[in-house]
């Protein structure tokens, strides 16, 4: 008697470990990256106010050189409009008021960041109270660095470009029928994988990658990357590795840009699925 | 009831040091030590096999929860619970076992402590990487990963168990 229960009790220690084990595994493989992107969120109710405050510190240490490149930054702005200025002397009837533009902006500030999981996420420090929406592009530096999944009141969440559930479509740039889809395997928190180019586009190696028209989170010709290598594969596309422009270890204020017709465009192709 | 107050303590120092600091320590881009792990590895020997299974759950929810990763730490965590009884039995003779206590140096030996904590992590990190890779990245970086990270992690366990325990284990 005393043997069956001793043998009961190795079972029952047995059977709630693999009871254990079965429900964390479908935890696991029905977890998207949404479900990832909000557990954090919750996750920063609690954490949020310390990785600000850390990021706070770290921000000081680099002061100068942010200074310097957002000086350079402001230049090349100013040197970009004064080229429309010039031209839009002949359209100023037609400027259009701003609830008319394209695209909204806003300034962020990534306060938590991972590089070597093989799912990276963003923590920013502004959330829907200050205006931030779903699927806003992060882009740092006018490169690529993710989208924002999810949105809670004071922190939002984006998904980093490391991140193998990241996928995106990209193009030569200064090349056309050269796009195809740009992705993260993992390897290196400096390289992405750009498959997929037709092989009859003209890639070298230094080409600069951007962002196509065919993504309704990011704007065109946002860079990507720069190519470091590339090939042919099985005679019928090239695959390049590309160096990721976007500085993914060194984030700190990005922007958001918001298409402003994303919720029509999102409920018009819905229709069509 | 003290050593539940002190345990609680490791715990929560353990989780703030893996959270805050351990999670975006990027010396290199392999080394991520799990240092929650030596939670888990100082749980003390007379401790209830079904105990330590549930807070090896418990551990895992906490940190998937802060890392965002999902059911991995669960998964890894609890198999290394669920493990840890046998190994305990393994390397320890059954007097000590009785006595009871904490799995440190001053128990076990440096060598012995070293295998026991090593086989741990070694099994907690390759059950991690493996469920994180399973999509993607070859398998020689994952074998690297693992590699590099058991031999953070052992390192981080040892330093844990000098300052945090072995001044009670004279007692």
């Amino acid at each position: 008697m005393y043997r069956f229960v001793l043998f009961l009790k190795r079972i029952g220690y047995v059977f709630l470990f693999i009871v254990i084990e079965v429900i964390a595994f479908r935890y696991y493989s029905d977890s998207s990256g949404y479900n990832q992107a909000r557990t954090l969120n919750i996750a920063n109710n609690l954490t949020g106010n310390i990785y600000s405050a850390f990021a706070d510190v770290r921000q000081y240490f680099y002061l100068g050189k942010e200074n310097k490149r957002l000086t350079e930054e402001v230049a090349g702005l100013r040197a970009e409009l004064s080229r429309y200025e010039d031209e839009s002397r002949f359209f100023s009837d037609i400027i259009l008021p701003e609830s008319l533009a394209v695209y909204s902006y806003m300034t962020a500030k990534i306060i938590n960041n991972s590089l070597n999981r093989a799912e990276n996420f963003m923590t920013l420090n502004k959330g829907s109270r200050d205006g931030v929406k779903i699927n806003s592009a992060v882009i740092s530096d006018g490169a690529i660095a993710g989208y924002v999944m999810d949105c809670d009141n004071k922190f939002s969440v984006a998904i980093s470009v490391l991140n193998t559930k990241f996928k995106t479509s990209g193009k030569l740039k200064g090349k056309n029928n050269s796009s195809g889809s740009v992705f993260w395997d993992a390897k290196h928190y400096d390289e992405m994988v750009f498959t997929e180019i037709p092989k009859y586009a003209e890639i070298a190696v230094g080409d600069t990658v951007i962002t196509t028209e065919f993504s309704s989170r990011f704007p065109e010709g946002i860079h990507i990357g720069t190519v470091k290598s590339f090939e042919l594969i099985n005679g019928t596309y090239y695959e390049a590795r590309l160096e990721i422009m976007a500085k993914m270890g060194g984030l700190n204020n990005v922007v958001l840009v918001y298409y402003n017709d994303m919720d029509e465009k999102i409920s018009l192709e819905e229709n069509y699925r | 009831m003290l050593r539940f107050i002190e345990y609680s303590i490791l715990f929560l120092i353990v989780s703030f040091l893996q959270i805050f600091l351990f999670n975006h320590l990027y010396m290199g881009y392999f080394v991520n030590p799990f240092i929650y792990l030596s939670f888990i590895i100082l749980l003390p020997i007379d401790m209830r096999d079904y105990k330590i299974l549930l807070l090896g759950l418990f551990t895992g929810l906490v940190m998937d929860f802060f890392m965002g990763s999902p059911g991995i730490n669960v998964m890894a965590t609890v198999l290394v619970s669920f493990c840890r009884p046998a190994l305990i039995r393994f390397f320890m003779v059954k007097d000590d076992i009785e006595k009871g206590g904490i799995p440190n140096v001053d128990k076990m030996g440096l060598v012995k402590f070293l295998n026991y904590s090593f086989l741990m992590v070694f099994l907690h990190a390759a059950a991690f990487f493996m469920l994180e890779s399973m999509s993607f990245a070859g398998i020689a970086y994952t074998f690297l990963k693992i590699i590099v990270n058991t031999i953070g992690t052992v390192f981080t366990v040892y330093i844990c168990q000098l300052l945090f325990l072995s001044k009670r284990s004279k007692v």
